[in-house]
């Protein structure tokens, strides 16, 4: 026969058959059948007495694994809706196929016979279980029933409540409306006339206050020896009744266009850095290069002209600039005096002076 | 006339292109749209811009636009092609009887290349006049005569 392997001790043993009478073997087979006993025995509580519940996905879905047949059963018995507890272990357990694999799990473990009872349902047993289930069921589905008929009264009276009070709301605001339309207008008209028609009106306008809070600025104002100042318009910014950001919470567009700069900001500008790059660059090039601390960005009048060296200049180049402006003045003198002495005369001076140059 | 070449039309803007190029060489080339042998230089300047723009910043001056410059210049012939290098004039020696200008146009680009780059060179080791690379055959003869020197 060869190797045998042992479910209870999860081994393979090469002894043969001797090994389940092993102390090992008992002890753990001791252990699994208590464990498979006490689930059985709840089974059994629930016999005489079935239990219907709602069905709970988290807990109705459990399996209890079957030691004598080695599969898998489920525990409760459900139709997604409501659940027999421990209905699947009774009607597992009651099926001659049980029977015949729990007399061969003891025949072959040599466990004790006392204890196989206990994991056994007789046929009559599930009989009347299913009998009494099917009662238990009865009265389950009837409760169901008037709770749902209790909760929809429950949900129509919420209903119900939420629309009256909806109904009395929108007749109170309608209320004060009518009656602050021509009150007001008088009130603005005549002013100074009576002042019980005033307080009136104050009265009302606080109640008006009330049911729109938006909105709100002092319409009318009157007091003996007081200076009116005209009424302030809030309405886009609102004020300190409605409860409005407070000006020294604001920050001021004016001032931050007067003020130096509204957000510094930290560190070195984009610019800078650029312009730092640049210069790092123009380390690299040769220090006395030409112009190598010419300034680009220098500001020069009108006038501005390079430094230019002439053809058979000897001195420094900005002589040649020198030169080049005394020639420009004196062709603008010879111009003038063009106009009223002889051509000759004039070739006579400029032919002087830019020898003299 | 060239279309990819920048173009000076007045004093500011030539003030402004001298000045503001920094270490880079600037061409400016005095002449009018109408001249056949400005048309052949403008040709080679266009053509080796590109290559030459890190090196040198090319414009087209008219002489009739800017008559000061033209003056200072002392232009007689177009085209005229002065040398700037950081707001400084460049001189170069071609063998002519003129060190501040190249008058007449280049022969080939290469010739035009060199002289940029124969400038730059000299000019980032400080030098105001340089010794032109051309080859003399290559480079126009032409005559002045000074007047009162």
């Amino acid at each position: 026969m060869g190797a045998h392997y042992c479910a209870i001790c999860k081994q393979t043993t090469f002894s043969g058959k001797k090994h389940v009478f092993g102390k090992s073997h008992q002890s753990r087979l001791r252990v699994v059948l208590l464990k498979f006993t006490e689930k059985v025995k709840e089974a059994r509580r629930t016999l005489k007495k079935p239990q219907v519940e709602k069905f709970d996905c988290t807990q109705h879905k459990q399996k209890i694994w079957c030691y004598c047949c080695e599969v898998e059963i489920e525990r409760n018995v459900t139709d997604d809706n409501m659940t027999v507890l421990y209905g699947g272990v009774i009607e597992h357990m009651a099926t001659p196929e049980h029977k015949n694999k729990t007399h061969k799990f003891w025949w072959d473990n040599k466990a004790d016979p006392k204890l196989k009872d206990k994991v056994l349902f007789t046929a009559e047993e599930a009989e009347r279980f299913k009998a009494e289930v099917s009662e238990v069921l009865e009265t389950f589905v009837e409760k169901e029933d008037e709770y749902i008929k209790q909760e929809a009264k429950f949900i129509r009276a919420q209903e119900k409540h939420r629309q009256e009070v909806m109904q009395t709301l929108l007749e109170r605001k309608e209320e004060p409306e009518l009656s602050n339309g021509p009150n007001s207008s008088r009130l603005s008209a005549e002013v100074p006339v009576s002042s019980q028609l005033q307080s009136r009106g104050w009265g009302q306008q606080m109640g008006n206050a009330f049911a729109d809070s938006m909105s709100e600025v002092t319409q009318t104002a009157a007091g003996q020896g007081l200076t009116f100042i005209g009424y302030q318009d809030s309405s886009t910014s609102g004020n300190v009744h409605t409860g409005a950001v407070p000006p020294w919470l604001q920050d001021d567009p004016l001032e931050g266009t007067s003020g130096a700069a509204p957000q510094k900001e930290i560190g070195p500008s984009l610019q800078d850095f650029l312009k730092q790059k640049e210069q790092e660059k123009l380390k690299k090039l040769p220090p006395n290069r030409v112009g190598a601390n010419f300034d680009h960005s220098s500001h020069t009048d009108a006038n501005w002209l390079p430094s230019f060296g002439r053809v058979w200049n000897s001195g420094r180049r900005w002589q040649s600039r020198h030169q080049f402006r005394q020639e420009e003045r004196q062709k603008r003198k010879q111009k003038k005096q063009h106009g009223t002495e002889s051509s000759k005369k004039a070739k006579m001076t400029e032919q002087l002076s830019s020898s003299g140059v | 006339m060239s279309l990819f070449l920048p173009k000076l039309t007045c004093k500011k803007d030539i003030d402004e292109a001298i000045k503001g190029v920094a270490e880079k060489v600037v061409v400016l080339r005095f002449g009018s749209d109408d001249d056949s042998v400005c048309l052949q230089l403008d040709e080679i300047l266009s053509k080796t811009a590109h290559d030459l723009s890190n090196m040198a910043s090319i414009y087209i001056v008219d002489v009739d636009k800017a008559p000061i410059y033209t003056r200072y210049f002392d232009i007689s012939y177009i085209p005229s092609t002065v040398f700037f290098f950081n707001g400084q004039h460049m001189k170069v020696d071609y063998g002519s009887p003129d060190h501040t200008k190249f008058v007449g146009s280049f022969k080939t680009k290469q010739d035009f290349i060199d002289l940029i780059e124969v400038i730059y060179r000299g000019a980032m080791r400080g030098k105001m006049i340089v010794q032109s690379p051309i080859d003399p055959k290559n480079i126009p003869k032409y005559d002045l005569l000074y007047h009162d020197i």
